[in-house]
């Protein structure tokens, strides 16, 4: 298929991969590879609603309607429970969509296995330590207790 | 990265891992200050003082920016991916991301900048 000045993909050349592919071509055999291909897919189009709504609400409803976020502003939030329930799943989608594409960028660059495994693993180990502590903190949220300023860590 | 000739084809790929890197990067700042909730209004209510300047809101709009294109060049991606009969509208389709991006970027960058605008009156 002959698009403009040049033909894609270049078979064989890492260097000039169908872009039109964020990452890969859909890997060939089942597998985690292969799961995480349509994950990253699926999940993006579900954070392309999620993260969009989410920035629309804070950055632009917030300032159109002249609101400040503060603790208020949280409290009356996660009071809903529908709230509670996009931000977490918002949480973990992103922070897992986020983290399998630097770790196909690691991938990319990093040629030496020694070093890349290093990467991958610091990469999936703060993924992890992150989604815990996110977690953490949106189920651990109490509107009852907060306001009197005795969050669970405080 | 740029040892080839870059056509707004590869400019579409590239964007699309620095916005990805970007938006990554600033999530595990955001659950970090998040995190302050959990030590109680007054905690938290400080920690926000530090965000209402200038410079980060230059950094949100960068970041509202980044989601976008992302979102958008993300949708080209899945659309020729599960349907590959789209390929064939490769260029227009990255064009209209680009243009679609910038064109989303006047008013969100307008509202967003409006405390720190003449208009605003901060």
């Amino acid at each position: 298929m002959n698009v403009g000045r040049r033909i894609w993909p270049v078979e064989g050349d890492p260097l000039r991969r169908n872009p039109s592919r964020a990452a890969k071509a859909r890997p060939a055999e089942p597998g985690i590879e292969r799961f995480m291909w349509y994950f990253m897919r699926l999940s993006g189009v579900v954070l392309v609603l999620l993260a969009l709504g989410h920035m629309g609400i804070m950055h632009v409803l917030v300032q159109l309607t002249g609101q400040e976020i503060n603790f208020a502003f949280v409290l009356e939030r996660w009071g809903n429970p529908f709230w509670r329930i996009y931000d977490l799943l918002l949480l973990v989608l992103a922070l897992i969509h986020g983290a399998n594409g630097a770790r196909i960028i690691i991938g990319d660059y990093v040629v030496r296995g020694g070093l890349r495994g290093l990467l991958i693993g610091i990469l999936l180990a703060a993924t992890f330590v992150w989604l815990l502590l996110g977690m953490f903190v949106i189920l651990t949220f109490d509107p009852a207790s907060a306001p009197a300023n005795i969050g669970p860590l405080s | 990265m740029f040892r080839y000739r870059l056509s707004w084809a590869e400019l579409a790929w590239l964007g699309h891992r620095l916005s990805g890197v970007g938006v990554l990067i600033y999530l595990f700042m955001h659950i970090v200050e998040n995190a302050t909730l959990s030590f109680g209004p007054e905690v938290y209510d400080w920690t926000q003082t530090l965000f209402r300047n200038l410079p980060v809101r230059l950094g949100e709009i960068l970041l509202m920016a980044a989601l976008v294109y992302h979102s958008l060049n993300g949708l080209r991606v899945v659309l020729m991916d599960f349907w590959p009969a789209t390929t064939r509208w490769y260029r227009p389709l990255t064009y209209a991301v680009i243009v679609t991006t910038v064109a989303a970027m006047i008013p969100l960058t307008l509202i967003m900048i409006t405390p720190y605008a003449p208009w605003g009156g901060a």
